[in-house]
Formats: structure tokens, sequence, C-alpha cells
């Protein structure tokens, strides 16, 4: 059987410099989302496990909101909301990242949750035993211990958050969908762009894969 | 040096020490013993307030621990305590585990802190595993690393919540060893075991808990030998 349609990607001499801008521009705004994600989530996990009841409010109520509602709507609110907010323009870029991180802290922050609440209650104890005040206890020896437990969990993250990315295409922040995007509008080639698109995406995550896995077995050698 | 006066404690509804007077003088060694969960472990982790008292008043050193101001950090630091489980911080090797706290609550250098952690080390005969991270060592040498780094914080006062009940029998004796030693040279201590035989060779006196009580108490010989509430002589009949 043959196929009515002939692939041609003879585009990429021309427009390959496209994706290469576009996997910069992935890689940097979901590296820089999860890792200040990585901060706001511990934070937020934290106040949820809080002795006082207002912080694991506060806690609960965000880690809702921004579950409870999609990543491209809190995108338009972030992008078109905060400077009606704010007063002043915050880009197309940092629209993006701090959508990202925001969407990704919260679920970062349930993900470190779970990892604080598995580290062994003794470990606190002993911990409060020798002196030390709760919170350098938590730093010292419940959250490396916690970090560890969700290691894979949160490569899991980053690989969402790289794939979710996509999304920020739509207000025209230059990551790799939107260039594919741009390609397939002065090509007038449908498919081909975005086939390309989603090879990279997938060499992009099972490499990242594959390295959070040397990373972990790196860290289990005190298990 | 530690008085404590109608101690209380709750869990919910489960009233688990029902009034606990009771007084250790400097360089005692307390045992205590008693059926499981008669309060034993409870009245010892009250002690240094790992668990907070529903009622009654513990000083230490002249200072009463249950005053809402204290600060307890500062006082935990003389306050050494060893765990069943041991506690050691698994993502630390055996001499970090020891220098922490040393370091990051006593402000001490690291040179220091090492100084004082390998001098330890080599008392509890572990000075080889300095480097090996807790999941390398036996459960009795184990033990030895967490006594060892109760002691680097200088502590006043040892607590040992039920230190040999997780090991292995052959691994008893290391600790119990360890223990007599620190006996010996007049540490304070205030022991929860089930090593009778122990209790009687290194305690000065002898708690019986029971029903969230100390229902007898005295000098071991003559409590293992001639007790007098009808509790304790069920309980020691049982034990001995």
């Amino acid at each position: 059987m043959e196929l009515a349609y002939h692939f041609d990607f003879s585009f990429l001499n021309d427009y390959g410099s496209y994706y290469w801008t576009g996997i910069k521009k992935t890689l940097e705004v979901a590296l820089l989302a999860v890792l200040s994600g990585l901060v706001l989530g511990t934070l937020v996990s934290l106040l949820r496990l809080s002795g006082l009841w207002i912080f694991r409010f506060v806690g609960s109520v965000f880690v809702e909101i921004i579950r409870g509602t999609p990543l491209l709507v809190q995108l338009f609110l972030f992008y078109y909301g905060l400077p009606i907010f704010l007063g002043f323009d915050i880009g197309i870029f940092t629209a993006a990242y701090l959508t990202l991180t925001v969407n990704s802290g919260a679920y970062i922050a349930e993900i470190m949750r779970a990892g604080i609440q598995a580290v062994d209650k003794g470990q606190m104890e002993a911990a409060r035993s020798l002196g030390m005040s709760k919170g350098l206890a938590m730093r010292q020896i419940i959250l490396p211990q916690a970090f560890k437990n969700v290691l894979p969990a949160l490569g899991n993250e980053f690989v969402v958050v790289v794939k979710e990315s996509s999304i920020l295409s739509v207000i025209g922040y230059g990551e790799l969908t939107y260039q594919a995007n741009a390609i397939r509008g002065a090509t007038f080639i449908s498919l081909e762009p975005m086939l390309v698109s989603a090879l990279i995406y997938f060499v992009l995550i099972f490499t990242m894969s594959k390295l959070l896995g040397i990373g972990e077995r790196r860290l289990n050698t005190s298990d | 040096m530690i008085k404590v006066t109608g101690l209380k404690k709750s869990f919910g509804k489960a009233n688990i020490l029902t009034g606990i007077d009771a007084e250790i003088a400097q360089g005692e060694v307390v045992v205590v013993i008693g059926p499981s969960g008669s309060g034993k472990s409870t009245f010892l982790r009250c002690l240094n307030l790992l668990e907070t008292p529903t009622d009654g008043v513990i000083e230490y050193e002249g200072k009463r621990l249950t005053d809402r101001n204290v600060n307890i950090n500062g006082l935990r630091q003389s306050m050494g305590m060893v765990f069943q489980q041991f506690n050691l911080f698994p993502h630390k090797t055996v001499l970090q585990n020891i220098t922490l706290a040393p370091i990051k609550v006593q402000k001490k250098s690291k040179e220091e802190a090492e100084k004082i952690g390998l001098e330890l080390l080599r008392r509890v005969g572990l000075e080889d595993k300095r480097d090996a991270y807790p999941n390398r060592l036996s459960g009795g040498q184990k033990q030895r690393v967490a006594i060892a780094r109760a002691l680097a914080m200088r502590p006043h006062v040892m607590l040992f919540d039920e230190p040999t009940s997780a090991l292995d029998p052959e691994m008893v004796g290391e600790v119990l060893d360890v223990m007599k030693s620190l006996a010996k040279e007049g540490m304070t201590m205030v022991i929860v075991t089930h090593e009778m035989g122990f209790a009687r060779e290194v305690g000065d006196r002898l708690f019986f808990i029971d029903g969230g009580q100390i229902v007898e108490q005295g000098a071991p010989r003559e409590i293992f030998g001639n007790p007098q509430h009808p509790r304790t002589k069920e309980f020691l009949s049982k034990v001995l």
C-alpha cells in the first residue's frame, strides 16, 4: 500500500535554526520554572504541614486553586491580568515563567508534602533531642531525605513542565511549539514541522529521564 | 537535678501518665521498668519535652521545663537521648551524624567537632567506621554511634529509651558495656529497659511504673529481691 501523502522535510534547510531557538527557549523556561517551582513548592508544603491552621489554610487554598484551574486559563490570567493589576507590562517571558512556576509549584508542594511525611518521625525527634530548632532540623535532616524520597516524582514533574510549556506558544513565547507553528505558517506544510518538534520533545525528555536515573542512583549511595 | 511533680500525660482520652512524682539526683543512674504500655517511655520522653505534658511540673537544673517561655532547644542540648530505633541520620556519615549538632547548634568549628567526634568514636570502638553510612552498620554499632552522637553535645544527663530492645541478642552486650562505662564515670542516666540483669547491676535506683504511675521505687537489689507491691511482684515473676 502506498500513502497518497508525500513527506517533505526540505524545509529543514531553511528553517532548522528555528528549532534550535525553540529548544533553547523551551529548556530555559522549563528549567527555571521547575527550580523556582521547587522553592515555591517546598515553602507551600511547609505551610501545609504547619502547626498553625492559618498557614495550612493558605497553603491548601493555593494548591487547590492552581490544581483546580487549567494551565491555559492561568496563563491568560497572568499574561492579561497581572499587567492590569500591577499597572505595568510584564512581558511575555515573565508571564510564561511565572505561570509555569506557580503551576508546577502547586504540584511540587504536594510531592514534597508526601516526601516529608514519608521521613520517619524519629528523625525529627532525634534532631530536636540534640537541641536543633525545628527549622534547622527541617533543613539539615528532614528536607534532604524528603528530597531524595521524591526525586523520581520531581523528575517526572520536570518532564511534565517541559511538555506543558508548549502551551506558552499561545501568548507568543518562542518555544519549540511556537517555532514549529511559525514554520507551518511560512511554508504551508502542515504535518512535518510538528513531526520534527514531536521528535525533538521525545529526544529531550528521553535524555532527561536517563540523566535523572543516573542522578538517583548516585543519591542512593547512602541506602 | 531533675524534679518531676504531678506529671500527667493523655493522648486523647487515653491517660498514659496519671501522676508521677520523682526526683533524680546528679550522678544517679535510674532504671525504669514496667509492663509495655505502662507509660515508662512516655515518662522518659516528657523529661526532654518530646512529649508535652498535659499537667504537672518538670524542673531541670533549677529551670521549669514546663513553663511556656522556656528555651527548650537550649536545655535539650544538655540532655542527651538515645532511642530504641537509633534514629541515626541516614544521609550523613557516622562522623557527620556526631558532629552535626555541635557544629550547627553549639557553633563549634568543624575541626573541634571532629576531634570530639573521633574521640567518642574511639571510645565506643567504632573509629574505623567514621566515613561509613549508617546503613552499613549493624544494630549494635548503630546504637553505639547514637550514644556517641548524644555525648558529643557534652550532656549533663542521658536519657535511654529501650536502647537494646531493637537489637539482635548478640549485640546487646556491646551497647550495655558502653552504658556501663558511662555510669561508672558518673553520668546521670535515666534508662528505660527490659534488661533486668543490667538494671540490677548498674542502677542506683529503680522505678517500677505501671498504669501511668511509679508503683514502687528503691534500690534495684531490694526490689528484685523483695518486691513490696503486688503488681511489682506479678511483673517480676513474669520477667525474671
